[in-house]
């Protein structure tokens, strides 16, 4: 009966759902529609790339635009790694439980030594690119958690140091609202862009945009490491 | 350096982020830097508060792009009333929580950033003049209190905190539906130029964006069905954290609710639907709380029937229903905030939190015991107290437009909350103590913040013209949005 009821519900959300994203438009040329210049879109457009000099326009609304709501999410992750670590926090007596007792096979194991310096690489790359390519801090960050959690898989004696960790995280998070008081104390706005912006599709442009997508990218790779090692180590009564 | 809005976000993440770093020299940083940020945060507060009153409006654009293009800051004569009693209450509750039992301790040092976090996400939430800013703070408000209520990581917290963790997760993203949605009907994020280009969306949109805020942010303002996870959630987080959800979250999501909907939907439409929603969630909460046995569950129930009261305020919608729903929430989060720190104490260790274990306390802990009485007295609105003249302002609202089985309803739930506020009195001084109970008293600093909000209660009721004025401005400057949209948007208005 309650199943049924369930169904139902969701059926009624998903008809008017659906009847709704019916009438959007999604997808339609915004670019070359003068009449778009009004809306919020068209001046990110139009506007992006001759006043600050970012390639990739995504990049520079997330990071400038709207760097305020980038530094909530930022500070969302921090919350969430902080409140995980606070739950999941075992006292010394309980004894520190080691990860579950994996062996991967050899073939796992040289193949995770071969890529791990790579796809470390690549997350370095597609932060420090993120005002030229597709990609950026958040995107970066994941990739190189991903290199660590292969290691984690591959090798128990894998080890990472939370300590690190935390001042990798702690000091790109502190880099971050720095430059924001900088934009702040300089005489503007807080985040706003007090560097010189450059030339557009050259790598040192765009002011502070790339530096935040930097601090942002190591960020986000210390908390999700921290996350995974975390996740890794619950004891198996535990789960 | 000039005090500004942004204070208000900059130093608590910074602080934040430092404390981890600070935290390997000294440990005791990470209990002490939260209570330096949130001191900072009251006298920003005085700050801005002085000063809106003469400049009538404080906006400040972020990252250098004005409204639209960026996000902005507004502090209002009413974002800045609810901006201000957050930081004070965050304050309090910071100096209640230090050495609470196992709260702030070793083992949780992280306690005391989070819980400041939380004050400063609620804070993001009243100040932001950006809807998708709001959504972003209102994870962060959520994120804290799921860690919170988790933070005794015993087997009834984390039940408590999965609810809250799921149902919180379909809060989001209702909103985060409604906003996407949105956007795509008005092109902007900024509020008030939403609410200049909503009169071109079709009615049958502006009716499913509103139910998808109205879901969302019902989670959070704990509207009747969508208030499952609170009574858990209160009961089982830690003392000071109980406090928290009804002095500051609670607040933050029903500020969301109302400035979605002074703001952007015209009332109109939505003050039906706040008067039944409130009128329900009211009526069913204050019943339940008559039928509880544990003592934190039916403050729990008791703030959900108070914010239901609220909505109902806002519903009726004139000057004077929306100054006496001010009044209530300023009282809501003094009084209720109040109750739970000694409420707290009062149940201390007891397992079950039952109200019969309360049997003849009294004169085991006097103080405290005399600061829930006051805060009993106070929250059922007998006359000397600040309960009282809130309550009066949305009668006299109510009057004045006829609502005649409103008034009677609102006194028969008041003789509701009387009965179960007064059978808790009633074990409390005049039942016989069993031998042989220990009790805990107060810290120093908890006996510090619960006479500072005793002062206040007895202060505003002898004396409620002192906020009255600061009250009937923020009504003012909410109800007309043309302020807001003229301040904001400023020459770029289109």
């Amino acid at each position: 009966m309650r199943k049924y009821l369930v169904i139902g519900l969701l059926a009624i959300i998903g008809y008017f759902l659906i009847g709704a994203f019916a009438e959007i438009p999604f997808g339609a040329n915004r670019i070359g529609d003068p009449a778009a210049e009004s809306t919020v879109s068209g001046y990110y457009l139009n506007n992006t790339v001759p006043k600050t000099k970012v390639a990739n326009v995504i990049t520079a609304i997330v990071v400038n635009y709207r760097g305020f709501d980038t530094l909530g999410e930022v500070t969302v992750l921090f919350l969430a790694v902080t409140g995980l670590g606070s739950i999941l926090f075992r006292r010394k007596e309980e004894g520190e439980a080691d990860r579950i007792q994996l062996s991967a096979s050899p073939l796992i194991n040289s193949g995770a030594k071969l890529l791990y310096p790579m796809v470390v690489l690549l997350g370095i790359y597609v932060f420090i690119h993120g005002h030229l390519t597709p990609g950026g801090g958040f995107q970066g960050g994941a990739i190189i958690a991903t290199g660590f959690l292969l290691m984690m898989i591959s090798y128990r004696d894998f080890k990472v140091s939370h300590g690190k960790l935390a001042w990798v995280e702690s000091l790109a998070g502190i880099t971050f609202v720095t430059l924001g008081f900088w934009g702040l104390f300089s005489g503007g706005t807080f985040l706003e862009n007090f560097l010189p912006n450059g030339e557009v599709n050259q790598l040192i442009s765009g002011g502070v945009i790339p530096v935040i997508y930097i601090a942002v990218g190591l960020k986000v790779a210390a908390e999700l490491i921290g996350v995974l090692d975390t996740l890794l180590k619950i004891k198996p009564e535990q789960r | 350096m000039v005090i500004t809005p942004v204070h208000y976000i900059a130093f608590p993440l910074l602080a934040a982020f430092l404390i981890p770093l600070i935290g390997k020299i000294n440990r005791q940083a990470a209990r002490i830097i939260p209570g330096i940020v949130l001191s900072y945060l009251a006298f920003v507060s005085v700050n801005l508060m002085i000063e809106v009153q003469s400049v009538g409006f404080i906006t400040e654009t972020l990252a250098g792009w004005k409204a639209p293009w960026g996000i902005n800051l507004v502090f209002s004569k009413f974002s800045g009333l609810l901006a201000t009693l957050i930081s004070f209450m965050g304050l309090i509750i910071w100096a209640y929580s230090f050495n609470f039992k196992k709260v702030d301790t070793a083992i949780s040092l992280k306690y005391q950033t989070l819980q400041m976090m939380m004050v400063t996400g609620a804070l993001g939430m009243v100040l932001t003049g950006d809807i998708f800013n709001l959504f972003v703070f209102l994870e962060i408000v959520a994120i804290s209190a799921y860690s919170l209520t988790a933070l005794y990581r015993n087997r009834d917290g984390a039940e408590a905190a999965f609810k809250y963790l799921l149902i919180g997760s379909f809060a989001s993203a209702f909103i985060l539906l409604g906003i996407i949605i949105l956007y795509t009907q008005v092109g902007t994020l900024n509020m008030a130029e939403i609410s200049v280009r909503m009169v071109d969306v079709s009615i049958g949109m502006k009716t499913l964006i509103f139910t998808l805020f109205a879901v969302g942010f019902g989670i959070e303002a704990e509207i009747f069905p969508l208030n499952g996870w609170a009574p858990d959630a209160y009961s089982q987080a830690p003392g000071p954290i109980g406090a928290a959800f009804a002095a500051i979250v609670v607040k933050a999501g029903v500020y969301a609710l109302i400035r979605v909907i002074f703001t952007i939907f015209d009332l109109d439409v939505a003050s039906e639907f706040l008067i039944y929603a409130g009128f329900v969630t009211m009526v069913i909460a204050e019943l339940s709380a008559l039928r509880q046995t544990n003592l934190k569950r039916m403050l729990a129930y008791s703030s959900i029937g108070q914010m239901g009261f609220v909505l109902v305020a806002f519903g009726i919608g004139t000057q004077t229903a929306v100054v006496g729903a001010l009044f209530l929430m300023f009282n809501h989060a003094v009084i209720k905030g109040l109750l739970f720190m000694s409420g707290s104490y009062l149940v201390y260790d007891t397992p079950g939190k039952e109200i019969n274990a309360l049997k003849g306390i009294a004169k085991q802990l006097p103080i405290v015991s005399f600061f829930f009485a006051l805060g009993a007295f106070a929250i059922v609105g007998l006359p000397p107290f600040a309960g009282f003249w809130a309550k009066l302002w949305v009668l006299t609202a109510a009057a004045e437009k006829e609502m005649i089985m409103l008034i009677v309803i609102i006194l028969l739930i008041s003789v509701v909350e009387i009965v179960y506020y007064f059978r808790v009195l009633n074990k409390l001084y005049f039942d016989k103590r069993k031998e042989g109970v220990e009790v805990i008293k107060p810290t120093v600093q908890a006996f510090a913040s619960m006479s500072v909000l005793a002062v206040t209660i007895i202060v505003v009721g002898l004396y409620p013209d002192i906020i009255l004025g600061f009250l009937k401005n923020a009504s003012d400057t909410l109800m007309d949005k043309s302020i807001y949209i003229k301040n904001v948007l400023g020459e770029n208005m289109n």
